[in-house]
């Protein structure tokens, strides 16, 4: 398998050569702000330096020679918004007919052109988690985005220094769509379990198939046959190697903690949870075995598991220790995750530092990046929104938003129509009342026919 | 091994090769359909001989499928048969980089028992690389004079089917007796859409095809890699023959490119994604949103089909004085978002890619019309000629016998009334492999000559039309409104019994081209039924296309008056 990396491992180095690895990087001078670090508590009437997409100085009376320069005086600036799971910019969101599909990735079918990028941006959002569905009990790699809207590449979107990350789902949605919906495995929270289990173990053969085939090509005299080559296998030895953050769309504490048990027996700790609902119930087993928990504000509700909810969730994780952080999981909600967060705070009763965290580099850490983005500090990536108030505030409204250090978003200077690809046959282009794109469950309507009703026509 | 004789066997091939003999060599032809002969000259034409070049009061010789020779000073034989061609342009023949002309769906395999959705047989999944073409393939298909009626000599077909159809294979659209096959297994194909709108099973969507794409590959590269082990050392086990895996073995060595089909540029992005990958020779067909993949195209060096359908002119007719200023911009992006797809071809050509022409998805009789078109948006008449001929000869590896007219090169070609991309321009006569196809010139000329007056379109017009399940007619009664014309059709309805009607949209009438679509429901599901085709005025012929279902023919007249009010 070694071989089979290296040569893997080849074709993505050329590929980001072919592809022109560079992504636009600016440089700007912030002045006068406070300055909402996260992480290192507020600056007042701060400036902030920025040098070819990185942040270079934080302090007071700086000065650059030939870079923009930005007069915040009164104006709040904090670390580009992060959303830990979100389906914008993706063209399928469930490859739904298996329930392991640990070999697709979301990277194949990005789609730069889709305007809901813009409206994260416009909602302070820099990066977003861009994840397979939440049908099959194991489902896709996903892939993290960096909002660079307006290239014709999805290329340039990845953020190439993300580690890798994949779906899984606990619950009724693999449930419903391969159990009740297509008669195979699972068909109960039990399956569930028992797939990601069995997944695992032959996951463990596999590795032990290629091993064996690579130690006996080493050998003289022997002729080894190579073994099937199978993508799925493949990914799942690479989580148990660590190498792949688990993110799992998760909602009853029972099985929550059912699969923490899981993990730690097959040694894996790389695991977030997602949604979450129940969390409170088992805070202290996220806290010590996983990296946190990914959760709505005051979402529930919307199907038999959800109803038990609270929207003291976010802060009671967070007092107990859980990385936490909020998520959309919504092409609406994307747009103003702060509020969402204001929400976990006047609930909770949460402080400004720690509310902003659950934005900004709590989910940093869920996905790995936590190094590189999720704060204002000196060296870290140039990832930040301007807001007219603090971001807490009902009215605050963000003013510009940058990645890398360039400005994708500004309230006054953008043109109205920021659409990047317009359709020459559909005059007007379609506009549903009912949010059908966006969702964890996007593509899997069709299996929702033949039973029950779907409560609230709510998927997630 | 041991032979034994079977009589069985023996008999049969002695009745073929009688059969076969007769067919050949038999003095009747009480049809008298065989040609009096197969040597022909075209006197003193106007030929263009590839793009750019062009002899004037030239004749060409033809003889044994063959371009026997082109000059100005020909002696010619006796027996051939003179065209005179005083006032024609003669054209190498067209060539279509990818046609389904004649290409039928195989039949799905029956699902097993114990049919497991997640797992899908490959032949039930849409993973039949192992298939060709001419399985399924109909060399007395209508389509095909529908396409040589409109120039082409020469397609490449590809197969009908899922993810991986299957191989293409290149025929020509010659005369009745031969099988008109120039070579089979010409390329692999491949798509981002899977059976049954893929939901059903594995591989489902573009994540699903993608992943099993590599999949694939890999394993071909492995399965390639023990078969050399078998072959070379004892003390192997034996490898498993997998036909989907050999099947891409051509591929891996280079001897084979695959053609994907692309919807738009993302999908163009993917195809050479996957390319990058593997490395794999690749021809893109379908190629559309030019603007947005003109890098990632000449990055990876693939061979481009693009196709001759163009979306409609939302804003031709659109009253930009009346509107808002939100009504007003948006409408104007929608102008230039259409002015960027018939800019797109002469785009490519600037790029120095070159490009051929498919009829994928095209209409036959929009072909020139649009090709015009490109050329009023930039493309220039020597990249829109090279597009039908020699661009598509050399993407299939053709060049030393067809794509351009020289003696020793196959017997292809088109010979119009005027110059070929001129509007005036009909073709007379189409010569395919050595055979003459000759074509009503008359009546466009008649259509169009009247005064120059558009024609009146209104009325009560009866249809019929000829599809695989019958023939079937009803009427569409148009109205004239302001400067639009308004419509209904009935047909019989596909979900029982009587008649079902539809309104007609996009009523379009240019020239003597008359076009429009109506939506038939079958099956739950919405259809978009496109009609085209020539129209005088009481007189329609044209065709109708359903779809990816193909293209059959449909004429109406006109009811005399006392009911048109």
């Amino acid at each position: 398998m070694k071989n089979l990396k290296i040569i893997i491992s080849g074709f993505l180095v050329l590929g980001t050569m072919l592809a022109n690895a560079q992504t636009p990087k600016g440089s700007v001078l912030i002045k006068n702000a406070t300055v909402l670090t996260v992480t290192q508590g507020d600056l007042e009437a701060t400036d902030v330096l920025v040098e070819n997409g990185i942040i270079k100085k934080i302090g007071k009376n700086l000065n650059a020679n030939n870079i923009e320069v930005i007069d915040a005086s009164g104006k709040y600036l904090m670390p580009g918004i992060i959303d830990a799971h979100s389906h914008v910019a993706l063209d399928a969101v469930n490859e739904a007919t298996a329930p392991i599909t640990a070999e697709v990735r979301m990277a194949d079918v990005v789609n730069p052109y889709d305007i809901g990028l813009y409206r994260a941006l416009a909602g302070g959002v820099t990066i977003s988690h861009a994840m397979h569905g939440s049908a099959n009990a194991i489902g896709g790699q996903n892939i993290t985005l960096k909002h660079r809207y307006g290239t014709f590449s999805p290329e340039d979107l990845y953020m190439k220094e993300a580690p890798r990350t994949i779906k899984f789902a606990l619950g009724e949605n693999p449930t419903r769509v391969h159990g009740r919906g297509n008669g195979i495995q699972p068909r109960t929270r039990m399956g569930v379990d028992a797939v990601i289990r069995n997944g695992f173990n032959e996951a463990l053969q596999y590795k032990k198939a290629w091993s064996n085939y690579e130690n006996a090509l080493n050998q003289r005299g022997s002729n080894p046959v190579p073994p099937k080559y199978d993508s799925r296998l493949e990914t799942l030895v690479d989580i148990l190697d660590g190498n792949i953050i688990i993110h799992c769309h998760s909602y009853r504490a029972d099985e929550i903690y059912a699969l923490i048990n899981t993990c730690r027996e097959f040694g894996i700790s790389n695991i977030v949870f997602s949604h979450v609902n129940e969390g409170f119930k088992v805070a202290p087993e996220l806290a010590e075995y996983t990296m946190g928990a990914s959760v709505f504000a005051d979402w529930w509700a919307y199907k038999f598991e959800v109803y038990y909810s609270t929207a003291y969730n976010a802060a009671i994780l967070m007092e107990n220790g859980v990385i936490t952080s909020i998520n959309s999981d919504s092409g609406e909600l994307i747009r103003h995750l702060y509020h969402e967060a204001g929400k976990a705070q006047r609930y909770g009763e949460l402080d400004d530092q720690q509310t902003l965290a659950l934005i900004t580099i709590n989910p940093a850490k869920q996905l790995g990046i936590a190094d590189k983005v999720g704060s204002i500090e000196e060296g870290k990536q140039a990832d930040l929104v301007i807001f007219n108030e603090h971001p807490l505030s009902v009215y605050a409204i963000p003013q510009m938003t940058f990645v890398d250090g360039v400005k994708y978003f500004d309230i006054n200077d953008d043109p109205d129509d920021m659409r990047l690809k317009v359709s020459a046959s559909e005059a007007l282009e379609p506009i549903y009342l009912k949010e059908h794109e966006h969702r964890c469950m996007h593509g899997v309507d069709f299996f929702f026919t033949n039973f029950g009703r779907n409560l609230f026509n709510h998927t997630h | 091994m041991n032979i034994r004789f079977k009589p069985k066997v023996f008999s049969s091939l002695i009745f073929m090769a009688l059969f076969v003999s007769l067919h050949t060599f038999g003095q009747s032809d009480p049809k008298g359909e065989r040609r009096v002969t197969g040597t022909y000259a075209i006197v003193n034409a106007t030929v263009t001989t590839s793009p750019g070049k062009t002899i004037n009061g030239a004749t060409i010789l033809i003889k044994n499928g063959l371009v026997e020779s082109i000059g100005n000073n020909l002696s010619l034989p006796p027996e051939a048969q003179i065209i005179p061609g005083d006032s024609l342009f003669v054209y190498p023949g067209f060539i279509d980089g990818a046609s389904g002309a004649g290409v039928s769906k195989p039949a799905d395999p029956e699902r097993p028992a114990d049919f497991d959705s997640s797992n899908p047989p490959d032949e039930i999944a849409g993973i039949t690389p192992w298939r060709s073409v001419l399985d399924n393939y109909d060399p007395k298909s209508s389509q095909i004079s529908d396409w040589r009626k409109v120039g082409f000599t020469i397609a490449q077909i590809i197969p009908e089917g899922g993810m991986l159809p299957g191989k293409s294979a290149i025929v020509t659209f010659g005369g009745k007796t031969s099988s008109n096959i120039l070579a089979n297994n010409t390329a692999m194909g491949a798509r981002f859409r899977n059976v049954g709108g893929g939901r059903g099973m594995y591989p489902g969507t573009q994540l699903g095809i993608m992943a099993k794409f590599r999949d694939l590959y890999k394993n071909a590269e492995l399965s390639a890699k023990h078969n050399r082990l078998f072959a070379s050392t004892s003390g192997v086990a034996r490898p498993e023959m997998n036909k989907t895996l050999e099947a891409f073995f051509p591929v891996l060595d280079k001897n084979m490119p695959i053609l994907f089909e692309v919807s738009n540029d993302l999908e163009i992005k993917r195809a050479t994604a996957l390319q990058r990958e593997f490395g794999f020779n690749l021809i893109l067909t379908g190629v559309t949103e030019i603007d947005y993949a003109l890098d990632d195209m000449k990055a990876s060096n693939a061979k481009v089909l693009i196709g001759f359908r163009l979306p409609n002119d939302k804003t031709a007719n659109a009253d930009l004085e009346g509107k808002t200023e939100e009504m007003q911009s948006r409408t104007l992006k929608i102008r230039e978002a259409y002015k960027s797809i018939l800019e797109g071809p002469s785009k490519l050509e600037a790029a120095g890619i070159p490009f051929g022409f498919t009829s994928m998805g095209g209409r036959s009789s929009e072909m020139l019309k649009n090709i015009r078109l490109m050329i009023e948006n930039g493309l220039s008449e020597d990249g829109a000629l090279a597009a039908l001929t020699i661009n598509n000869a050399n993407i299939m590896g053709i060049q030393k016998f067809a794509g351009t007219l020289e003696k020793g090169k196959l017997a292809n070609m088109v010979i119009s009334t005027a110059p070929i991309f001129s509007e005036e321009a009909q073709i007379q006569h189409v010569i395919a492999d050595g055979y003459l196809f000759d074509y009503d010139v008359s009546k466009k000329s008649k259509a169009n000559g009247e005064n120059g007056k558009t024609i009146d379109i209104a009325g009560v017009w009866e249809y019929t039309s000829d599809t695989p399940a019958g023939s079937s007619d009803g009427t569409m009664e148009i109205k004239k409104e302001g400067d639009s014309y308004k419509g209904t059709i009935t047909y019989d309805n596909p979900a029982g019994s009587g008649k079902a009607s539809s309104e007609m949209n996009n009523i379009t009438l240019s020239g003597n081209n008359l076009s429009f679509t109506f939506n038939v429901s079958a099956g739950g599901m919405a259809l978009e039924v496109t009609v085209a085709g020539d129209v005088s005025e009481d007189d329609f012929r044209g065709n109708m296309s359903l779809s990816d279902f193909g293209s059959f023919p449909l004429n109406a007249n006109k009811k005399p008056n006392q009911s048109n009010q």
